[in-house]
Order: C-alpha cells, then sequence, then structure tokens
C-alpha cells in the first residue's frame, strides 16, 4: 500500500497541506478542519508535518468500542466510519501520534483516509516534503542526501570535477 | 491568475467548474499547485463578480447593455481626443487579466489610438529587477536549479510569492545543494535556509560588495568570464576594497563571520550557483544599483549561462502585437519617459506615479482619460489618498474587471471582465524552453475576453485596421506563424512543446545583449544618462539621516500564501484563515511600547496614518526595530503610508520597503489601581 511520508528537512510550514485537507473534508481552509498538522517552532526553526502513518497495527482500531475503525480493501487507509463512531475520543488517547482530532460539530473523531488514493495534501504540498508512496519506499529520501554526498565525494575521488 | 503559471486540471460538472488541481505532466509544477489555483472556484463564481457594465449617475450605478456602453465610452473618448489631443488618454495593465498576450494588447491598442501613454503596475514591480540584470548582462536571467550546488536568494520568499519554485529548490537541497537566504524577516524559505543573513532593509547593495570583495580576495573568480567577456572589472576591483567585513557589519547587521562563510560557501559552489533577487529588493533608493552589483556576481562566479546557475533563456519568437517599430509616438512625450528615460528606454513603460502628478497638475499636458484593466491602483500604488485624488479628477475613468474594486467604485464605468479560465492563451516557461496553450473551459454572456474589448472600442475610434483578426485564437494563430508551430500542434501538448533545447555557455558564440555585447560591470549608457557607471552602494535615509520622530523601518508587501496583491481578499474562506491584516514586530520592541500580541496600533508615516492589530513575532523572526505589513487589505491600506515621491532614481520604482514610522498604541490606559486600604 501507499503511505503519505513526511520530511520535516524539506517542509517550510506554508499549510497549504491543511488548506487542501481542510477543503476537501469540510469546504473550508481552516487549520481545526485538516486532518494533517504542520507545527513550526520558529526558534529552533524546525517544521514538522504529522498525520496518520496507517499502522499495520492500529492502536486506535483496537481501542475503539464501537468498531466504527477499519481498514479500507482499496486503498489500506485505516478509516473512521461516522456513522458508527461514538465520539468516545479513545482512539485519539491511544494514537500514539496525535494523528486524530474530534470533529466538535459532528461530534465524531476524524482522521486522514488518503482521499480514497489520492490525498490532496500531497497534490497542494508545493515544497515537496509530503510523498505519496508505496511502504516498501517510504523515506527513501533519508537515502537520497546521503548518495548525493558520496557521489560528489566518490566522483571526485576517481578524478571526476565538482 | 498568478504570474506562477502552473498546470491545471479543471474539474466541470454539467458546464460548471467544481475542482481544480495540479496537472501531473507539466515540467512546471509536476502536479503540484497552491491553494489560489484551486480558489478559482470562489473567483468565477463570485457572488460579488461583475456581469453587466455599470454606469455611474446621478442616483448611482445604472446597468446598460455592452453595446451602449461601448458606444458611449467611445464619444466620450473622441471628446477628450479633440479637446486636449490623442495623447491625453491612457492605457493601464492590471494583473486580474493575466499576464500574456493581455499586456502587448493593451499596448498596441494604445498606440493604434495615436497615444503613447500605456501604463501598468510593471512601474513598480519586475522592472526594477529586469533592468538590473539586463543593464549588466543583457538579460534577466533564469535559475537552473535543476542542477545547482547553491542557491542564493536576496530578498525573495518562494513559498509564498512563487510558490512553485519551492519544490524546485528543496529538490536541489535534496541533492546536496546549500540554501542561503538574506531577508530582514525568516521567511517561510529562510526556515530551512543552510544559513540565514537577516540583513537590515535596502543594505543589500553593501553585502554584495562585501561578498565581492571576499571573492577578489581569494582570487576565487571566474578569469576567463572576466577576462574575455566583461568591461569595468578594474573599476569593480577598485571599487570592493573599502566593504571589508567590519564596513559591511555596521551597515547591514550581518556578522563579519557569517558574510565570509556565505562567501566561502560560494566559492565552493561556482559555477553552480542559483543567485536569484526578489521584489524585496526593487522597491528602495538605491534598488537597481544593489541589484546590479547582484548581477555582478554571476560572472565573478561563472555561473552566468553555465549549468547549475543563471542561464540565458531563449524566447519562443512569436510575432509582437506592439506598434514601437511603426508608431513609436515618442514626440508625443510619453508620461514619465523623461523622469526615468531607463524605464521608459528599455521597458516602454509610463511611470504611474508621474501619472498622478500629471492628471492633477496638467503638466507637462492633460491626462484626462484612463482605460484600467485588471488594475487596482486605489489599492496598490503608493500614496492612495492622492491616486484617489487623481482617479476622481479624469474626466473619464473606465475600469474593466471582475469586481467593483476600489478603483472601479472611482469610476465612470465598469466593464465586466474574464477570468482565467474563460479565455485562451499562450504560456511560455523560459525555464524550460516550453510553451503551453491553455484551454478555454468557460464563457459568459456579456463578459468579453481581452482581445474582443480592445477590438470592439478599437474599431468605434476608427482603428479597427490593428485589430484585424475576429477573434482570440485567429489572433493567436498570427502569433505563431513565424515559430513554426501550430495552434494544433500546441493543443496536442497540454504537459507543454519544447520549443528549443537548452543550451548553455552561449556568450561563447554569440555577444551578449549589452552595447559593448560584454558583461558590463561599468555601463557608459547609465554614464551617458548622469547615472554612475558602477553599481555604487548608497545607504537608505533611515540610516544616512534618520528622523526621530518616525524611529521605526517599515517593510511593506511581503507575500501571504493564499492572496495576491489585493486580490482574493473577497474569497471569504481563504479570509478566515488567520491574521488578516496584521504588523509584524519583533518581541523587544512589542515589550518597550508595552504591547501584547493582538494589540491594535496606528502606524504613522510622514504621507499618513492607518489602525491595525500587531502580531508580535519570535526573536529570530524579524530585525528589531523592522516592521512588516502586507499590502492589499481595504480595512488597512498600506500604500496610505508609502511614498510616491522617494524613488530609486533609475528605475523611477517608489520607496515601499525601508519607510520611516512611528508607532502607538490605541489602547485606553488602563485605570489606576485602587491603593485604598
Amino acid at each position: 500500500m501507499r503511505i503519505v511520508t513526511m520530511d520535516p528537512e524539506i517542509c517550510v510550514a506554508c499549510r497549504n497541506c491543511e488548506y487542501a485537507c481542510a477543503f476537501k473534508q469540510a469546504g473550508t481552509f481552516e487549520r481545526r478542519d485538516s486532518n494533517i498538522r504542520v507545527s513550526f517552532y520558529p526558534q529552533e526553526r524546525v517544521c514538522i508535518p504529522g498525520t496518520c502513518v496507517h499502522c499495520e497495527e492500529p492502536w486506535c482500531l483496537e481501542v475503539c468500542p464501537a468498531a466504527a475503525i477499519g481498514r479500507n480493501p482499496e486503498t489500506g487507509a485505516v478509516e473512521i466510519d461516522p456513522d458508527r463512531c461514538a465520539g468516545c475520543k479513545m482512539c485519539m488517547l491511544a494514537c500514539p501520534y496525535g494523528a486524530i482530532r474530534f470533529d466538535a460539530k459532528a461530534r465524531v473523531a476524524r482522521k486522514c483516509d488518503l482521499c480514497g488514493g489520492d490525498p490532496q495534501c500531497v497534490k497542494f504540498c508545493i515544497s515537496g516534503a509530503l510523498q505519496f508512496v508505496e511502504a516498501e519506499e517510504a523515506f527513501a529520501f533519508r537515502r537520497t542526501s546521503l548518495d548525493a554526498k558520496l557521489t560528489d565525494l566518490l566522483g571526485l575521488a576517481k578524478g571526476g570535477r565538482r | 491568475m498568478c504570474d506562477d503559471h502552473c498546470a491545471l486540471n479543471v474539474y466541470m460538472e454539467e458546464g460548471r467548474v467544481v475542482d481544480i488541481d495540479g496537472y501531473k505532466e507539466h515540467p512546471w509544477n509536476r502536479g503540484r499547485l497552491c491553494s489560489k489555483g484551486r480558489a478559482a472556484v470562489d473567483l468565477v463564481y463570485h457572488p460579488d463578480r461583475l456581469w453587466k457594465p455599470l454606469k455611474r449617475t446621478a442616483s448611482g450605478w445604472q446597468e446598460i447593455p455592452l453595446e451602449q456602453a461601448l458606444d458611449e465610452i467611445a464619444e466620450r473618448l473622441r471628446g477628450i481626443q479633440k479637446r486636449y489631443g490623442e495623447r491625453s488618454i491612457g492605457v493601464w495593465k492590471g494583473e486580474a487579466v493575466g499576464f500574456a498576450q493581455q499586456e502587448e494588447m493593451a499596448r498596441r491598442f494604445v498606440h493604434a489610438i495615436g497615444s503613447p501613454n500605456y501604463f501598468s503596475n510593471d512601474s513598480m514591480c519586475f522592472n526594477g529587477r529586469w533592468i538590473g540584470y539586463t543593464v549588466v548582462h543583457g538579460a534577466w536571467s533564469v535559475p537552473d536549479y535543476e542542477h545547482t550546488r547553491l542557491v542564493l536568494l536576496w530578498g525573495a520568499n518562494p513559498p509564498h510569492a512563487h510558490p512553485n519554485m519551492t519544490q524546485m529548490i528543496m529538490r536541489a537541497r535534496r541533492r546536496g545543494a546549500k540554501l542561503v537566504v538574506l531577508d530582514p524577516r525568516l521567511s517561510a524559505v529562510a526556515r530551512q535556509a543552510d544559513l540565514h543573513a537577516p540583513v537590515r532593509p535596502g543594505t543589500d547593495g553593501a553585502l554584495v560588495w562585501g561578498l565581492i570583495r571576499a571573492l577578489l580576495e581569494r582570487g576565487a573568480y571566474d578569469r576567463e568570464l572576466v577576462e574575455n567577456h566583461s568591461v569595468g572589472f578594474p573599476a569593480l576591483e577598485a571599487y570592493a576594497r573599502a566593504f571589508t567585513p567590519e564596513v559591511v557589519e555596521r551597515e547591514t547587521g550581518v556578522p563579519a563571520a557569517l558574510l565570509g562563510e556565505i562567501a566561502a560557501a560560494l566559492a565552493k559552489a561556482a559555477p553552480a550557483v542559483v543567485n536569484y533577487v526578489g521584489n524585496g529588493l526593487e522597491h528602495h533608493e538605491n534598488g537597481i544599483n544593489n541589484i546590479r552589483a547582484i548581477a555582478y556576481l554571476d560572472t565573478l562566479l561563472g555561473a552566468l549561462d553555465r549549468e547549475g546557475g543563471n542561464r540565458l533563456a531563449e524566447g519562443f519568437p512569436t510575432r509582437r502585437l506592439t506598434l514601437y517599430q511603426e508608431r513609436p509616438l515618442t514626440e508625443l512625450g510619453p508620461i514619465g519617459a523623461e523622469r526615468f528615460p531607463v524605464l521608459y528606454g528599455l521597458r516602454q513603460e509610463c511611470h504611474t506615479m508621474t501619472a498622478m502628478d500629471t492628471i492633477l497638475s496638467d503638466r507637462p499636458y492633460p491626462l484626462k482619460a484612463l482605460l484600467l484593466t485588471g488594475a487596482n491602483p486605489a489599492m496598490t500604488n503608493p500614496n492612495t489618498e492622492k491616486v484617489r485624488r487623481a482617479l476622481a479628477a479624469l474626466e473619464l475613468l473606465v475600469v474593466r474587471d471582475l469586481f467593483l474594486t476600489e478603483t472601479a467604485q472611482l469610476a465612470h464605468y465598469v466593464l465586466p471582465a474574464a477570468s482565467f479560465l474563460e479565455r485562451s492563451e499562450l504560456h511560455v516557461h523560459a525555464m524550460f524552453q516550453v510553451v503551453t496553450l491553455t484551454k478555454k473551459p468557460l464563457s459568459f454572456p456579456g463578459v468579453q475576453d481581452e482581445y474582443q474589448f480592445w477590438h470592439d472600442l478599437a474599431r468605434r475610434l476608427g482603428a479597427g485596421e490593428f485589430f484585424p483578426w475576429k477573434d482570440e485564437e485567429e489572433l493567436t494563430r498570427w502569433l505563431l506563424e513565424p515559430t513554426g508551430v501550430t495552434l494544433e500542434q500546441l493543443a496536442g501538448h497540454p504537459e507543454g512543446y519544447p520549443y528549443r533545447s537548452i543550451r548553455y555557455e552561449k556568450w561563447r558564440e554569440a555577444p551578449l545583449h549589452t552595447p559593448s555585447g560584454k558583461v558590463e560591470f561599468t555601463s557608459q549608457y547609465l554614464k551617458g544618462l548622469g547615472y554612475p557607471e558602477l553599481a555604487e552602494y548608497k545607504p537608505p535615509s533611515y540610516q544616512s539621516s534618520p528622523d526621530p520622530a518616525y524611529p521605526f523601518v517599515l517593510v511593506t508587501g511581503a507575500r501571504k500564501l493564499l492572496f495576491y496583491h489585493s486580490r482574493f481578499q473577497n474569497i471569504e474562506r481563504f479570509a478566515r484563515t488567520g491574521r488578516n491584516p496584521e504588523m509584524e514586530m519583533h518581541p523587544a520592541d512589542a515589550a518597550r511600547l508595552a504591547l501584547a500580541d493582538g494589540e491594535r496600533v496606528r502606524v504613522r508615516s510622514r504621507v499618513g496614518a492607518i489602525e491595525l492589530p500587531v502580531t508580535v513575532t519570535a526573536p529570530n523572526e524579524i530585525l528589531p526595530g523592522t516592521l512588516q505589513i502586507t499590502h492589499g487589505y481595504r480595512q488597512a491600506n498600506v500604500n496610505l503610508l508609502t511614498h510616491d515621491d522617494v524613488f530609486d532614481p533609475i528605475s523611477g520604482f517608489p520607496l515601499m520597503k525601508a519607510i520611516q514610522v512611528q508607532v502607538e498604541s490605541l489602547r485606553r490606559p488602563a485605570t489606576p489601581p485602587d491603593t485604598t486600604p
């Protein structure tokens, strides 16, 4: 399955992903309607996007007393059925990443559903910090920078030019 | 809709646009898009959109049929031509109607009816950078992000101003490129910078001269380019000597050690350095010379037209719609051409600030009518109070727009204009050297596209021969003729038609487009006009002659992601996203004035005053003593504070990014505490 990966070394906290998600979920551009959140810590200059990574053993799913949380067989997304959700909020407590929010208007828990396999946050991510990739390839960007550095050095050692 | 020209998918249901996202196959945005693009759904069907022509009458606005409106406008224009001469009419193209063929249509029309007075927002945006770079090496180069090893950004914040550049910069970073950002604010892009130097507004010239000195001292410059392809190097070498790290630190606030680090990083990454200047450098008293000196870096680093550097793009050779060969009309004295000969000489751009003086004084001759299309100077030009007075003094003001803007409210006639989804046009992406033809998914009865409007009005004024094409499609075919590419071919390439493969080091084969054919560190062209031949540095007046009554330095015009100058503020779901408008302030300044985040203040310059809430930033997000207010908000229009009489002497660009202001709290003093026992 494919998941949304997040790179805090690329994100500029522009919040386009939040706008895109809120637009899809609620037709607004408001942060509180978004299932992805970007934290920005100015003094450290750190930007951290965060959304559901669709765990193989989702604690939210296991803890839900209403059996409202299930896995979408097509996309692999862990989804909340708002019609079954009792609004008990235990899934929010169970999620170790804080990726579930409470919709105070509808009085149900909400989380990323991968937009049915076409996540809007990724399409509207202007920096490229968000990628929609096969789980096997997730966080491959961690290797890209290292590879670039090594290529440079090894290339030089072989007489290449900078 | 914005100058980033992203490729879009437009989703329709029953003839109505229901959603918009990015088109994956286009090399420009690779399927990614910012939220402004999506908001076109709200823009097109906005409840306040204009659908019918409006005529001002004694009892208010009256809706009239389009044909009648055009007839009446033409008749009044003929009267004005007869009474004051052809040159008493001006045309002003704004951004709400597009960035492609719209400009040349407007230029063509005004010359066709015998006036040289074409105005646009470009007498205060874009042209400053274009002039700075073009004087030095004959063109404003494009960044080659895909191959770069270091990106150096001067007063540019791509995530908010050119969102799509962000992914290009970040892809380069993933490949190991460094990012250096020079900005008084910790802008969005600076959050990921390897080095961020908060430079005092308007002092970038001193900083770049310091970098030039450091590079020369290390011998880290491209000898081949300098010796064989440039003029004026000895003058540059001599002038740079004074800019020691200590002098630069005193002038710019950038620590000497940081300057050294930046110089070392540039020398290491050369020649693959992207050296990019944003709008932040243009609105200063010494703006053009600061930009020229930055352009020198391209040559010294060897980045000029090299892989990974600043490439000299090759254009798409369409026909031109302008009439500067056939009908130059310079003898009629284009407004501002004498005062700012470089702006007119290189860009054929009349000067909008001078136009306001002309309207109010009838000097050097009367300017009595303006036709504005997609422009909102009553919000975006400096010194709003005077702009409003001038526009209201016209005998005829016609405004075409999608909305009844602040400017349209002053008009005698308001005509509905088409959005970008209601026309088909050519978009050239010089960075990739591809051309794309957009589709026209929508049209509304009575709403003319730009071509139809100029065509119909020209016909009524006896200038129909200049607009012989039936419609915009026929016109586009004519434009394309010399390119050898057909409309059908372009329609078959929504991913962009590559019109020319990318080449580097073209200066080896052909002279540059400067008078000497070489890189001009010294310019005889500028010297001949009375300007310094070298890009000398002059400190901003808030630094050289500070006025103690106005102790803060105000920067205006930093972009916000969801707004485009004065547009999209009327999209309600955008307006709800944050504090709009706001003034950014350093926490130490806020503490000194006992201001809490969100409190209202009055900001006053020599020109005027506005009231708005203050946003107290983190200590590293803006320099102490510096403030920032984004423009475009009718609740607190920052152009009530900006100068329309202090200019960069070369470009005529107004001072908008280093304004001396004072700030006072609007909070009522608290009741003294009750001290009775």
